[in-house]
C-alpha cells in the first residue's frame, strides 16, 4: 500500500531508521571492528529520529496538503539488513552501503514530494539524505582500510 | 498501517471548570460518540442556567486582581501553557480524532495552529503597549492605554474543537480578562483537555472557565449583563443571531459564520501542483470546513476542462477513507449521522436540479479497516453546476465538489462576488497579472493565490467578508488584542 500521509511518511521514515540503527549495532557485535563508527552511526539514526519529529511536529498544518503531499511505495525503501551467516566483514560493509544508498533515495525521494508543504520538511529530509553521502565514503574508506 | 494508541479509554462524565474548580452539572447528559467506531467515549452535561451564571460570576469575581496581574506575569502563564501543550501535543491531537473523526495529521494541524495563538498571545507585554504623544498643545501631552474590559464569552464549533477557542482565548486573558468557554457538546473533550492544561499553567481561579452544554448556555451568555463580549464561530444563520443578541445587550462582538468558496483553475494553472491542493481544500477535514472549497470554477476550453476533471476526478477517487488515527487514512468521517443525512439531502437535491453526478460518495464506502458505515461518506463530485442551484450556493459542510464553469477571470470575480459569503476565495495561476486582478477585486476576507485553504497564520487576523462575518474585528493576532481592549485616552496639563 503506497504511504501518501505526512504522519505515516514520518513513521517509515523512523522505522527505516530503527532498523538501520540496529543493523548497525548487530554488525559491531559480530566482527566486534570500527566500533567508533558503527556505534556512532547507530546514534546518529536515533539522532535523526529526533530531528524529523521535531520538524513534523513544528510546522505541520491541516492547512498545507500534509494528507496529500506524498506517494510512497514502501516496498522500494524497506532495508534489507539480514546478514547470510558465512558473510565476512567486507560483505557486511558492501551491504551497509546499499542500506545507506537506499536511506538517500528515500529522503531524497522525500525532500522532492513534500517540496509543497513547509519548507522545514523536505530540509530536514534533504539534510539527513546528505549526511548519509558522508557515510556511504565513510564506509567504502573501511572497507578499503 | 498501524492504528494509533486512543487516547481516551474510558467512558467519564465531564465537568464544567467554574472559579478553579472542577464541578458536577446538575444538567441533563448526553453521550459523545466517536464518529469512526461508533462507540460511546464520553458523557457531556447540557449545563443549566444557574452554572453559566456561576461561571459569570466566577470570571467577574477574578477580574479586579487578574487585570493588575502585570502583562508579563499573565504571558508566563501562556508560556507555561505553551510548553505543557508541547508536551502533551500528541494525546491533544489523538482526542480530537477520536471525538471528531479527522484524520491525526489534520488533528496535528489543528493543535500547531492552537498552539501557535498562544505563542503569538506570549508577546502581550508588546503587543498591549499604547501610544503617546508630546506636546498636542502647549504644556498638554495625550496618551492611549488599552485596558481589559472584563468578562468575554468564547463559543466554539465543532468542526475544530481544539483550535477555534484558541483564536480567542489567549488574547482574550492576556491582556487581562477573563474568560467563559463553552466548547461544542459533541466534540467536549479537547477542550476540556486544554482547560485542565490551563488549570496546571497557574491562572488563578476564575479567570479560564468552561461550561458545557447548548442553547441554554449560550442564551445564558448573551443575555448575561456581566459578559462584555462575545467571540463566536459557527453557521451564518447563529452568527447572525449572535450579533443582533449582542447589538442589543451592548456586547462586542466577533460572529464567524459559514462559506461557500471558489476555488478558480485558470487554463494556465500548475496541474501537478494544483491537485493536491484541491483534495486538501474539498476533502480535508470531510469538507466540514468554513474554509473548504465548494466550488470548483474552471476558466478554459473544453480540452483543458475534460483533462483537469479526468485528474481531479481519478485523485478523489483514490481517496483513502477510515478511521483518522490510522496513519494512512486521508478522509475521516463526518462528525455525525444527521451531518451525514443533510449532505446526503445535499446530494440528492443536485442530482434533482440537473447536475451531474461525476464521482457518487453515497452508498457502500470503501473504509480502511472494520467500521460502520454510519457517518462515513466518499468523495462527491458534481459537474455542470450553476450558481443557482443548492450545491452551488448553500453551503453543504462535507466532501462534496461543485464544479462549474467560466469564460474567462471577469466571469469568475463576477460570479465569485454575487455569492453572499467571503471567506476564503482562491485562484490557481501561474499568472501574476490574473492573480493581482483576483486579489484586488474578490470580496473575500481570505483570498489564496495556489492555496486552497486560506488560513491565516496566528500573527494574522482570521478575516471574513458578508455572510461569512459580523462585526469589526476579527479574532487572531493584533486585532483580537484590539477586540479584547478598550482604548482609553488621557490627555494632561499641569497647572
Amino acid at each position: 500500500m503506497e504511504i501518501n500521509t505526512a504522519s505515516a511518511t514520518i513513521s517509515f521514515a523512523k522505522k527505516l531508521e530503527e532498523d538501520s540503527a540496529k543493523f548497525y549495532e548487530d554488525l559491531f557485535q559480530r566482527y566486534a571492528k570500527d566500533e567508533d563508527v558503527l556505534l556512532s552511526f547507530a546514534k546518529e539514526n536515533r539522532k535523526n529520529v529526533v530531528q524529523i519529529e521535531r520538524t513534523y511536529y513544528g510546522v505541520i498544518t491541516d492547512a498545507i496538503e500534509g494528507c496529500f503531499a506524498f506517494n510512497i511505495n514502501p516496498d522500494e525503501y524497506t532495508l534489507k539488513t539480514e546478514l547470510a551467516e558465512e558473510a565476512s566483514y567486507s560483505e557486511a560493509l558492501d551491504k551497509a552501503v546499499g542500506i545507506e544508498e537506499r536511506m538517500i533515495k528515500f529522503y531524497s525521494d522525500a525532500a522532492e514530494q513534500s517540496r509543497s508543504l513547509m519548507a522545514d520538511i523536505p530540509r530536514a529530509f534533504t539534510l539527513i539524505a546528505r549526511k548519509r553521502e558522508g557515510r556511504e565514503s565513510k564506509l567504502r574508506s573501511l572497507k578499503e582500510g | 498501517m498501524a492504528i494509533l494508541e486512543e487516547p481516551i479509554k474510558e467512558v467519564s462524565l465531564i465537568k464544567n471548570f467554574i472559579g478553579g474548580e472542577w464541578l458536577k452539572s446538575k444538567g441533563e447528559v448526553k453521550d459523545v460518540v466517536n464518529p469512526a467506531t461508533g462507540k460511546t467515549i464520553a458523557k457531556v452535561p447540557i449545563s443549566t442556567r444557574d452554572e453559566i451564571d456561576a461561571a459569570v460570576k466566577a470570571a467577574q469575581e477574578a477580574f479586579p486582581d487578574w487585570r493588575t496581574t502585570t502583562p508579563l506575569a499573565r504571558s508566563r502563564c501562556l508560556f507555561r501553557l505553551k510548553e505543557l501543550l508541547e508536551e502533551n501535543f500528541e494525546e491533544v491531537s489523538r482526542i480530537q480524532t477520536q471525538e471528531h473523526g479527522k484524520t491525526i495529521d489534520e488533528s496535528r494541524g489543528e493543535t500547531r495552529r492552537g498552539i501557535e495563538n498562544v505563542e503569538v498571545a506570549c508577546g502581550i507585554p508588546t503587543l498591549m503597549q499604547g501610544y503617546f504623544s508630546e506636546d498636542i498643545a502647549s504644556g498638554i501631552d495625550e496618551w492611549l492605554i488599552p485596558t481589559p474590559l472584563g468578562v468575554f464569552g468564547i463559543i466554539g464549533p465543532f468542526n475544530f474543537p481544539f483550535m477555534i477557542p484558541l483564536w480567542s482565548a489567549p488574547y482574550a486573558v492576556a491582556t487581562g480578562n477573563c474568560v467563559v468557554i463553552k466548547p461544542s457538546s459533541e466534540v467536549p473533550n479537547s477542550q476540556t483537555r486544554l482547560t485542565e492544561l490551563a488549570d496546571e499553567a497557574g491562572f488563578p481561579p476564575g479567570v479560564w472557565n468552561m461550561v458545557h452544554g447548548g442553547r441554554t448556555v449560550v442564551t445564558g451568555m448573551l443575555e448575561h449583563p456581566g459578559i462584555n463580549g462575545i467571540a463566536f464561530v459557527g453557521s451564518t444563520p447563529t452568527a447572525k443571531y449572535i450579533y443582533k443578541a449582542c447589538g442589543e445587550t451592548g456586547k462586542r462582538v466577533i460572529a464567524q459564520g459559514g462559506a461557500k468558496n471558489f476555488m478558480v483553475i485558470m487554463p494556465d494553472a500548475n496541474i501537478e501542483a494544483t491537485i493536491p491542493a484541491l483534495m486538501t481544500s474539498f476533502f480535508g477535514n470531510t469538507g466540514q470546513r468554513c474554509l473548504s472549497g465548494a466550488n470548483l470554477l474552471i476558466v478554459g476550453d473544453d480540452r483543458f476542462y475534460n483533462s483537469f476533471m479526468d485528474a481531479v476526478a481519478a485523485a478523489a477517487s483514490r481517496i483513502v477513507i477510515g478511521y483518522g488515527l490510522d496513519e494512512s487514512v486521508q478522509m475521516g468521517p463526518v462528525r455525525d449521522k444527521e451531518k451525514k443525512e443533510k449532505i446526503l439531502g445535499y446530494i440528492e437535491s443536485g442530482i434533482q436540479q440537473g447536475a451531474k453526478l461525476r464521482l457518487d460518495g453515497r452508498g457502500q464506502v470503501k473504509i480502511a479497516g472494520d467500521y460502520p458505515q454510519t457517518c462515513f461518506l466518499g468523495a462527491t463530485i458534481f459537474e455542470n453546476v450553476t450558481p443557482d442551484m443548492k450545491i452551488g450556493s448553500e453551503e453543504i459542510f462535507g466532501p462534496v465538489m461543485s464544479v462549474m464553469r467560466a469564460k474567462n477571470l471577469d466571469e469568475v470575480i463576477e460570479m465569485c462576488n454575487a455569492s453572499p459569503f467571503g471567506n476564503g476565495q482562491a485562484i490557481f495561476t501561474s499568472s501574476g497579472k490574473n492573480a493581482r486582478e483576483f486579489q484586488y477585486r474578490i470580496t473575500s476576507g481570505n483570498v489564496g493565490i495556489n492555496v486552497g485553504i486560506v488560513a491565516p497564520m496566528a500573527f494574522f487576523p482570521f478575516s471574513g467578508m458578508k455572510d461569512s462575518f459580523f462585526g469589526i474585528l476579527h479574532t487572531q493576532g493584533q486585532e483580537a488584542v484590539r477586540f479584547f481592549t478598550e482604548s482609553k485616552v488621557v490627555i494632561q496639563r499641569w497647572l
